[in-house]
C-alpha cells in the first residue's frame, strides 16, 4: 500500500526527479518564447536554477539518512543562489517559501503541503515588485488554492491529491493565453508556468513509483563559460615551447591608439605568437608577446609610435629560468591588483554586459566588476554574489541591464549583509550607461540612487536584432531571419536589411527633445558600416549629438539610445 | 590717519595689466614655458597665442614668477604705499603662493599675503574685497585675515569640452583621473578651495550647462545664504570660445534674472589645464 506521507528521503527523490524531468524538457520550453528574438531562454534559466539545488540535494541523499531541515536548506540555498532570470527567480522563490512550511516536519502529509504551497506562492509574490497574472505566478496560486481546498475537505490520499493539484495547474496553464494578450497573439502557453507544470509533474510521477535516474551531474550548474583562468605554468614549461622568442617593449604612442586599434593589434600578435599582454595606458602601450618573429610584432607596433625598452630573449635557450619571471611580470601587467585586495573602497560598481567594447566602455567609466551576461546568458544570484566578494567596497551599484536579470540581482542583494547593495534597475547597456555617468562622487549613496533611477527613465533605447521564428506580434508579421528593431515596449519595426530597420528604428525613438543619439555596433557589424549609419543619421538629425562606438556585442547589430 | 595700502594680485586673477591700472592694482604676470621659451601672460604672451600654441600640440608648463620679479613689483608698490596685501592664486594649485609667504618675511610685516585659495573670477574678487577694505581704512594684515577666513565661502563649476588636457596635465586628484575616456563626455569639474576634483559628468553640452547651473544654485542657498543678490555674487568664466560663453551668460542670467553677471576668459594657468571650450560658473558669499 502506498503510504500518504512523505518522508525526507522520499521528498529528496522528487525533487530530483522534478528538476530531472524539467531539464529532460527544456529545449522544449525554450520554444514557447513570446517574442521572436534570440533570448534568455526561460527552459535553460529554470533548468540551471533547479539543478543548482539538485546538486546540492544529490550530495545530501548519496550520503543517505536525510533529515527534512538539511534536505530543505540544500533546496532552497541551493536554487537561491542558482536562480537565473526571472523565471528562475520566481522558481527560487517558490521553494523557499515551499521549504519554510515543511521543515519542521519530519513526514509530510497533505495538510503540511498545503500550507507549504500556501507558503510558496506567498514568498514568490513577494519577491516580484510588480507581479503580472498569467505567469508562472498564476499556476502556482491555482495549485496553492486546489491543495488548500482538498485539505480542507479532508483529502488524506496522498497520490490523489497530488494527482488533483497538477491538473489543477495544467489548467490554469492553460488558461495564461487569455490572461496575457502577448502569450495569444504567439499562441503559446507561458513558458514559466510550464516549467513549474513540469517540475510538479516529475515529481508526481517518482511518487507513483516511475523508476527516474537521479544523478545529477556538475556540468549543469554552469552554463557560461568559467573564467578566463590563466594556463597552468607547469603544464606550459613542460610543453615544447611553440613560440621562441620573449618579446617586450613600449609603445610611446603618437597615433590614437583606441579600444578597436587595441583589438586589432591583439588580433595581429595571435596571429603570430601567444601569450599576449597588451596593456595600454594613456600615452604608452606595454606590449609582451611570445614569437617566432619578433621582427613583425616591432614592425608593426612602430606604426602606432616609437618603441622604448625593448627586450627579446630567446626563451628555447633560457627557458625555465624566463617562464618564472615573465609569469610574474605577466601577473602583475595583466592584472592591475585584483580589485578585492585594494584598500576598502566606499562605492564599487558591477555590471552585467558583454561584448569587449561596451565591456571597455563600463571599465572606462569605472565599473569595478564586469558580468559576461546579457540577452542570452543570465547570471544567477549566484554568480552576482561572486561579483559582489569580488569589490572590496562597502556600497555597490548593480546594474544589471536587461530585464531578465533585475530578479536575480535583487536575490542576490537580499543575500548579502556585510555590504550594502543598491540594485539599479537598469532595463539596457545604454541605461547601464547612463546610470554610471550619473554617478556623483560627493552625493550619498541614496541621493545617487535616486538620481540614476530618475536618468535612467528619460534613456530610450533601441536594438536591432534577427527573429528567430515565423510569428505576428503587434500586427507585424515577421519571419524567421527577419530584423527587428526593438524599443523599450516592444517591436518598432521590421524588414530585411539591417540598415534600413535600424534607421527606422531611430526614426521611432526621435522626439522633438532629443538630444543624444548614441550606437553601439555589434561584433557582426563592419566599421564601414556603422560609418555609413552615423553619417545617414546625422544627415537626418543633425541637431542632435551623434555617438558612434564599437560595442562588440553578439546578438544585437546596433544598440541605439536617445535622450 | 589711515595706512595707504597697495593691493598686489597675479594674472590668474584676470585682471589684465590694462584693468590693474585702472582699478589700482598691481598685477605680477605668471609665466609660461612653451617649448622651453618663457612667456609672461598678457605682456609677451596674449590669450590668442597661447591657444594657439595649445592647439598645435606645443608643450605648455606653467611656471612661478621669480622671487626676482615679485620683490621688484612689491617694492614698486610700496614706493607710494605703506604695506601690501598680495592675493595669489590657490595654495593648492600652486607653490607660487608659499613662495609669496616666504619672501614676505623679509618686510617686517609690511607685505601681508593672503592663502586664500581662491582663482580666476574668485580671486579677482577677493581683490575687489580688498580694494573696498582699503578704502574702509583696514590695515594689510586685517584684510589678510579677513580673506582667508573669508576663502571657502565661494565655488566654482567647470565644464570641460574635453579631458585631453587634464590628463595630460596630470594636476587632478585621482576621483577626477578616474573619469572615462571613451565615451565623449561633459566632465563637470569642480573647485572648492582645493584642487580641480571631479564633480559630475555630462552626455551633451545642455546637460552639462543644467548641472552647473543646479549645482550653483544649491551652494547659493545651502551654503552662501541664499540665491539672491544679498547674499551671493555671480561670475562666469570661459577659456577661448567667447560666442558660447555669450550664450551661456545669456542661460545662467535667465536662471538668476536679478544678478549683474561678471564674465573673464579663465586665466591661462587654468586653461592650460583644461583646454579651450571650457565653460565654468562661479560664485562668492557677499562678504564685503
Amino acid at each position: 500500500m502506498v503510504s500518504n506521507t512523505i518522508d525526507a528521503e522520499k521528498m529528496a527523490r522528487l525533487f530530483l526527479a522534478g528538476a530531472k524531468n524539467l531539464e529532460s524538457k527544456k529545449e522544449w520550453i525554450n520554444e514557447l518564447n513570446v517574442f521572436p528574438v534570440p533570448d534568455g531562454d526561460t527552459g535553460t534559466n529554470m533548468t540551471l536554477t533547479i539543478m543548482s539545488a539538485a546538486k546540492e540535494v544529490s550530495s545530501l541523499y548519496e550520503m543517505g539518512d536525510i533529515d527534512m531541515q538539511s534536505l530543505c536548506k540544500a533546496i532552497s540555498s541551493g536554487s537561491l543562489r542558482g536562480a537565473r532570470g526571472n523565471s528562475g527567480v520566481i522558481l527560487s522563490q517558490l521553494f523557499r517559501g515551499f521549504t519554510k512550511g515543511v521543515k519542521e516536519h519530519e513526514k509530510i502529509t497533505v495538510p503540511v503541503i498545503a500550507g507549504a504551497f500556501e507558503k510558496a506562492v506567498e514568498t514568490a509574490y513577494k519577491a516580484v515588485m510588480k507581479p503580472k497574472e498569467g505567469t508562472i505566478l498564476t499556476v502556482a496560486r491555482g495549485a496553492a488554492a486546489k491543495a488548500r481546498e482538498l485539505a480542507d475537505n479532508g483529502t488524506t490520499d496522498m497520490a490523489e491529491f497530488l494527482r488533483l493539484i497538477i491538473e489543477r495547474a495544467e489548467e490554469v496553464l492553460a488558461q495564461t493565453p487569455e490572461m496575457l494578450p502577448v502569450l495569444k497573439q504567439a499562441g503559446v502557453v507561458d513558458s514559466g508556468g510550464q516549467g513549474l507544470v513540469l517540475v510538479l509533474q516529475g515529481a508526481y510521477d517518482a511518487y507513483m513509483g516511475k523508476e527516474v535516474d537521479l544523478t545529477i551531474s556538475a556540468e549543469h550548474t554552469s552554463a557560461g563559460a568559467s573564467s578566463g583562468m590563466t594556463p597552468n605554468r607547469e603544464a606550459q614549461a613542460n610543453a615544447e615551447i611553440k613560440f621562441g622568442y620573449c618579446t617586450e617593449f613600449i609603445i610611446m604612442l603618437n597615433k590614437v591608439f583606441n579600444i578597436k586599434t587595441e583589438l586589432d593589434f591583439k588580433a595581429y600578435l595571435e596571429s603570430i605568437g601567444d601569450s599576449i599582454v597588451v596593456v595600454a595606458d594613456e600615452d604608452v602601450v606595454k606590449v609582451h608577446v611570445h614569437t617566432n618573429d619578433p621582427g613583425l610584432a616591432i614592425q608593426k607596433a612602430l606604426k602606432y609610435g616609437a618603441l622604448s625598452n625593448m627586450k627579446i630573449d630567446n626563451m628555447r635557450l633560457e627557458h625555465q629560468e624566463k617562464l618564472f619571471k615573465m609569469s610574474q611580470k605577466e601577473t602583475a601587467a595583466a592584472q592591475p591588483a585584483p580589485a578585492a585586495d585594494g584598500p576598502r573602497k566606499d562605492v564599487g560598481f558591477i555590471a552585467v554586459s558583454v561584448g569587449d567594447g561596451i565591456n571597455e566602455i563600463f571599465r572606462d567609466l569605472g565599473v569595478d566588476h564586469i558580468i559576461e551576461g546579457g540577452q542570452t546568458m543570465n547570471p544567477s544570484t549566484e554568480d552576482m554574489l561572486n561579483a559582489i566578494d569580488q569589490v572590496n567596497a562597502d556600497s555597490i551599484f548593480i546594474l544589471p541591464n536587461n530585464k531578465n536579470i533585475i530578479l536575480a540581482a535583487n536575490q542576490a542583494q537580499s543575500l548579502v549583509k556585510d555590504k550594502k547593495i543598491v540594485v539599479v534597475p537598469t532595463k539596457t547597456v545604454p541605461q547601464g550607461i547612463t546610470a554610471v555617468i550619473n554617478y556623483v562622487p560627493d552625493l550619498s549613496v541614496e541621493e545617487n540612487a535616486d538620481v540614476m533611477l530618475k536618468e535612467i527613465s528619460s534613456v530610450s533605447t533601441g536594438q536591432v536584432t534577427y527573429a528567430v521564428r515565423d510569428t505576428s506580434i503587434d500586427g507585424k508579421d515577421i519571419r524567421q531571419g527577419d530584423f527587428m528593431g526593438l524599443g523599450d515596449a516592444g517591436i518598432l519595426c521590421v524588414g530585411t536589411a539591417i540598415s534600413k530597420v535600424a534607421m527606422e528604428m531611430i526614426d521611432a525613438m526621435i522626439s522633438d527633445e532629443s538630444e543624444l543619439i548614441s550606437i553601439y555596433y555589434g561584433s557582426d557589424i563592419t566599421d564601414e558600416d556603422a560609418e555609413a549609419l552615423r553619417a545617414q543619421v546625422e544627415e537626418k538629425y543633425g541637431s542632435c549629438d551623434i555617438e558612434l562606438q564599437y560595442g562588440g556585442q553578439p546578438i544585437y547589430y546596433y544598440i541605439v539610445s536617445v535622450e | 590717519m589711515a595706512k595707504k595700502i597697495a593691493v598686489v594680485t597675479d594674472s590668474n586673477s584676470g585682471i589684465t595689466q590694462a584693468q590693474g591700472r585702472e582699478m589700482g592694482v598691481y598685477v605680477l604676470p605668471m609665466p609660461f614655458m612653451i617649448n622651453e621659451e618663457v612667456y609672461y601672460e598678457d605682456i609677451s604672451l596674449t590669450q590668442q597665442q597661447f591657444y594657439e600654441k595649445l592647439a598645435q600640440g606645443a608643450d605648455v608648463v606653467t611656471s612661478q614668477p621669480t622671487p626676482d620679479a615679485v620683490m621688484k613689483l612689491w617694492d614698486e608698490a610700496l614706493q607710494d604705499h605703506d604695506e601690501l596685501i598680495h592675493i595669489p592664486m590657490s595654495s593648492s594649485l600652486s607653490g607660487s603662493c608659499q613662495s609669496a609667504v616666504m619672501l614676505a618675511k623679509e618686510y617686517d610685516g609690511r607685505v601681508q599675503v593672503a592663502d586664500n585659495q581662491r582663482i580666476s573670477v574668485t580671486q579677482r574678487q577677493s581683490v575687489l574685497d580688498a580694494l573696498a577694505l582699503a578704502e574702509q581704512g583696514m590695515d594689510a594684515a586685517g584684510i589678510r585675515a579677513f580673506l582667508e577666513k573669508d576663502k571657502l565661502n565661494s565655488s566654482i563649476y567647470i565644464m570641460l569640452d574635453t579631458l585631453y588636457y587634464l590628463k595630460k596635465g596630470g594636476r587632478i586628484t585621482p576621483a577626477a583621473a578616474a573619469l572615462g575616456t571613451i565615451l565623449r563626455l561633459k566632465p563637470v569639474l569642480q573647485i572648492q578651495g582645493q584642487k580641480l576634483d571631479a564633480f559630475a559628468k555630462a552626455r551633451t553640452v545642455s546637460h552639462g550647462k543644467s548641472i552647473m547651473i543646479n549645482a550653483i544654485r544649491s551652494d547659493m542657498e545651502k551654503r552662501f545664504g541664499g540665491a539672491d543678490t544679498d547674499h551671493v555674487r555671480l561670475q562666469i568664466a570661459y577659456s577661448h570660445d567667447l560666442d558660447a560663453a555669450e550664450q551661456f551668460r545669456e542661460e545662467v542670467q535667465s536662471h538668476f534674472p536679478a544678478f549683474d553677471i561678471h564674465m573673464d576668459p579663465l586665466s591661462l594657468s587654468v586653461s592650460c589645464h583644461i583646454g579651450p571650450g571650457a565653460l565654468a560658473v562661479a560664485c562668492c558669499m557677499k562678504s564685503v
